[in-house]
């Protein structure tokens, strides 16, 4: 046991020895967090799309679209002079541009000749999510004068008007008579989230922090093999050789300093979360420290396996970051593993990451306790298992 | 010049023939961007969006609204983005949920088409049935594609309401003015409302003509933003890793050699620093024919692009020039290096799109050869010609001008290339 831990403390100072590990220790990943968890923002931040509207008509009509508008949960309608707005747009400073034309009034839509004008960026995800949200808008202020002209065309199959007058006497009746059923009208529709056991709400800012927290820690776990490699190339293993010391025993020191090394990041990591994010990572300290420790080894065993490949520190360091961000982009760290193609979802299983991100999330989003984290964790120590036996059996001192 | 070139491809020549800054120049960004590919379905026919998202329905009504919305989620249209499974008991369904295996379950509930159609005790002025709610049961850790069912739902609601008030109007106006006998509206109205539903118009009484900013229709290619992104990212790798070479040189002693020789000191560090320009451009290039070649990805005019790659990789040179004028040892240009890489990349919209971050960090990022260099990509990834670049090519142009000037000031100060 002694050795073990003499191994573990001689790799942390090897590991710290430089100042510039602090960068990778804490403030890198906490700057990805923050700025992560920025670009999918939460609480009472607006995170609708911004929507110039350069309004030229400045109708009754038009300010009920830009009204209608203002209350949808997909953009947010941004007012602005046509030239500014478009040089805006052209800049690519915003994704959509709607444009109300002068003539843009009741009488043109009861003629028939309404129409608004929308500019989208090619190439860009948030133009038909804008589509969309407008053309709720238009619905719901154009409904009821559509619902005034049927009422009138009806009418008039039933009994023809007397004169124009009429006709338009009975359009605006049925006009304000459709506005107020349209003011009326209850919702039909209603959401529910999902029964977590204590209703944990859902916060973006949470897979930004189980994300970057897999990423940041796996690929130091995985530069254990830049460990073997340094001291491979200094000729300290070789030294090992004339110790009574086992390999199993050197690799386990190895992994072992490593790990604990990562859970005190991940515990940094987590009280930034729980800290400065809001974030409820600390509902199940139980089941955090097992998915927590469990991630750790299944990382520190894959390390142990490459560096048993890889020859010397540069390919090691290289590797190490490469497999990292490959591993954390498809595990689902980076963007939601529900935006992938279904196939890819079930593909990504073999990823240590992707089980490491689900674990996370069934805490921090799911409301999960530790029997809900033990299938992850399960896996995950499958996976330590599994890379373990065979980096002590490929391990050379040589 | 000679001499300057000669230091150069030298360098260039050293930075291809070590594998493992490979690994970061070339294999790193070509993996990722093909993980991107595959996450975002752009190798599988997908459009880069989300599809396939599975939806369990429970229609308790059973009659014409009810019918109507589970044919919604049948229909062609969505045939892509949605995977459907019907089921009959709601409780089986919000398990599903719970246990994350769908992202969202919709319960119509029984007497939901009878308390829209109106009766003629409404027209008559009577109270209105009871709203009954079509329930959205939705997974908390699948918020945007739950977002999508609701989107999906809250669309056919608005329709079906729309409709019930068009009826309305038009009944209880006829009632009111004598046209219609209020025994007959009930009848009427569903009369009228089969007449809508076969020729229900033009829909929305107000035109929306939509068109892109190049006038072409919106199809999104995810890589056409991520390849770029990923490339420019790892471009900060290379120059540092470049600039890490002189210390290193330095360190070694073969730098004083070349000190010594007939060569002045502007030739040696502009050797180097053309050695560096050299390997970032060849990166850039290597990475965009890749990506041509494999996925078929379209850069856009050929002419911009190069001018837009040099500019680049001189803006990324003085990046990599300055940090190797601060760093004191070759790991310390090593580290920075790879942080800024990682700053630059975030901070650049390698990762996510600018127009998502904070606005602060927008503004920051107008420091980085990564947002300019996007940009310009993603202008000519537009069908923009060089003539549209003036903006990102003076910008990355200026930036490394003034980098590479204080990189200059900082190491006649710390007196690196002294013999």
């Amino acid at each position: 046991m002694k050795k073990i831990f003499a191994i573990a403390w001689k790799d942390a100072i090897i590991r710290f020895a430089s100042k510039a590990e602090l960068l990778y220790f804490v403030i890198l990943p906490v700057v990805f967090t923050f700025l992560l968890a920025g670009g999918t923002p939460s609480g009472d931040e607006d995170n609708r799309i911004r929507l110039l509207v350069a309004d030229q008509a400045r109708t009754e009509l038009s300010v009920q679209i830009i009204a209608q508008l203002s209350e949808s949960t997909a953009v947010r309608p941004e007012a602005l002079p046509l030239a500014e707005a478009g040089s805006q747009f052209d800049e690519r400073r915003a994704s959509v541009l709607l444009v109300i034309p002068a003539d843009f009034s009741l009488q043109s839509l009861q003629d028939g000749a309404a129409s608004l004008d929308l500019r989208m960026q090619p190439n860009d995800l948030n133009g038909p999510v804008a589509q969309r949200a407008v053309q709720t808008a238009i619905r719901r202020v154009s409904s009821a004068v559509n619902a005034a002209n049927t009422a009138v065309t009806e009418a008039e199959a039933a009994r023809p008007f007397a004169s124009d007058a009429e006709r338009q006497a009975y359009f605006d009746q049925s006009l304000g008579l459709a506005a107020r059923l349209q003011a009326e009208s209850p919702e039909r529709v209603t959401a529910v989230q999902g029964s977590t056991p204590d209703q944990v709400e859902y916060d973006p800012a949470a897979n930004s922090s189980a994300g970057q927290l897999i990423t940041w820690v796996f690929i130091p776990l995985f530069a254990i093999s830049a460990l073997f490699a340094y001291e491979r190339n200094e000729g300290t293993l070789r030294r090992l050789l004339t110790t009574p010391t086992r390999k199993s025993t050197y690799l386990l020191g190895v992994i072992g300093g490593q790990v604990a090394v990562a859970v005190v990041q991940m515990l940094i990591l987590v009280g930034f979360g729980i800290a400065v994010m809001k974030l409820n990572w600390g509902r199940d300290p139980a089941a955090l420290a097992v998915i927590l420790v469990a991630s750790a080894l299944a990382a520190g065993a894959i390390g142990t396996t490459m560096g048993t490949f890889i020859k010397t520190e540069g390919q090691a360091s290289g590797l190490s970051i490469m497999a990292g961000m490959v591993m954390a982009l498809m595990g689902g760290c980076w963007y939601p593993l529900e935006l992938f193609p279904q196939a890819v979802q079930t593909a990504v299983k073999v990823l240590p990451t992707t089980w490491a991100m689900q674990g996370m999330l069934d805490l921090a989003l799911r409301g999960g306790g530790l029997t809900d984290v033990l299938p992850e964790a399960g896996v995950l120590l499958g996976f330590a298992a599994v890379f373990f036996t065979v980096g002590v059996w490929r391990f050379r001192y040589e | 010049m000679t001499k300057l070139l000669l230091i150069g491809l030298k360098d260039l020549k050293l930075a291809f023939r070590d594998r493992a800054a490979l690994i970061l120049m070339l294999l790193a960004p070509f993996l990722l961007t093909l993980g991107l590919g595959f996450v975002t379905g752009r190798f599988s026919g997908g459009s880069g969006g989300i599809s396939e998202i599975p939806v369990v329905i429970v229609n308790l009504d059973g009659e014409q609204l009810g019918d109507a919305l589970v044919d919604v989620f049948k229909s062609d249209d969505l045939s892509e983005l949605v995977t459907l499974t019907e089921a009959d008991d709601p409780e089986a369904a919000r398990r599903l949920i719970d246990e994350d295996e769908a992202a969202a379950a919709i319960l119509i509930p029984e007497g939901f088409t009878q308390s829209i159609m109106p009766s003629a005790e409404q027209f008559a002025g009577g109270n209105a049935a009871d709203p009954v709610k079509i329930e959205v049961y939705a997974n908390p850790s699948r918020p945007t594609s739950a977002g999508i069912v609701k989107a999906i739902v809250d669309e056919f609601a608005s329709r079906v309401e729309e409709g019930r008030i068009t009826g309305m109007t038009a009944v209880t106006q006829m009632i009111v003015t004598g046209r219609l006998a209020p025994q007959d509206a009930e009848a009427a109205g569903q009369a009228m409302g089969e007449r809508l539903a076969e020729s229900p118009g033009t829909g929305l009484g107000i035109a929306l003509n939509t068109n892109t900013a190049s006038g072409e229709t919106n199809d999104f290619d995810v890589l056409a933003y991520m390849a770029p992104g990923m490339a420019l990212m790892f471009l900060m790798f290379t120059t540092s890793y470049g600039g890490r070479s002189l210390l290193a040189e330095r360190s070694q002693g073969t730098l004083p050699r070349l000190l010594v020789s007939p060569t002045s000191t502007a030739q040696v560090l502009g050797g180097k620093v053309m050695g560096i320009f050299f390997t970032g451009a060849a990166q850039l290039f290597i990475l965009i024919g890749a990506s041509t070649l494999f996925f078929q990805l379209k850069w856009g005019d050929p002419l911009g692009v190069i001018a837009l790659v040099l500019a680049a990789v001189f803006a990324a040179t003085g990046w990599g020039m300055l940090i190797t004028a601060i760093a004191r040892t070759p790991a310390q240009v090593g580290n920075l290096g790879s942080a800024i890489m990682l700053i630059f990349g975030i901070m650049g919209g390698s990762f996510i799109q600018l127009e998502a971050l904070p606005e602060v960090v927008q503004w920051f990022s107008k420091i980085t050869p990564n947002a300019w260099g996007l940009d310009g990509f993603t202008t000519l990834a537009l069908g923009n010609s060089l003539a549209h670049l003036g903006r990102p090519l003076l910008a990355l142009t200026i930036m490394g001008a003034v980098l590479f000037t204080i990189a200059v000031i900082v190491f006649n100060r710390k007196g690196i290339m002294q013999k």
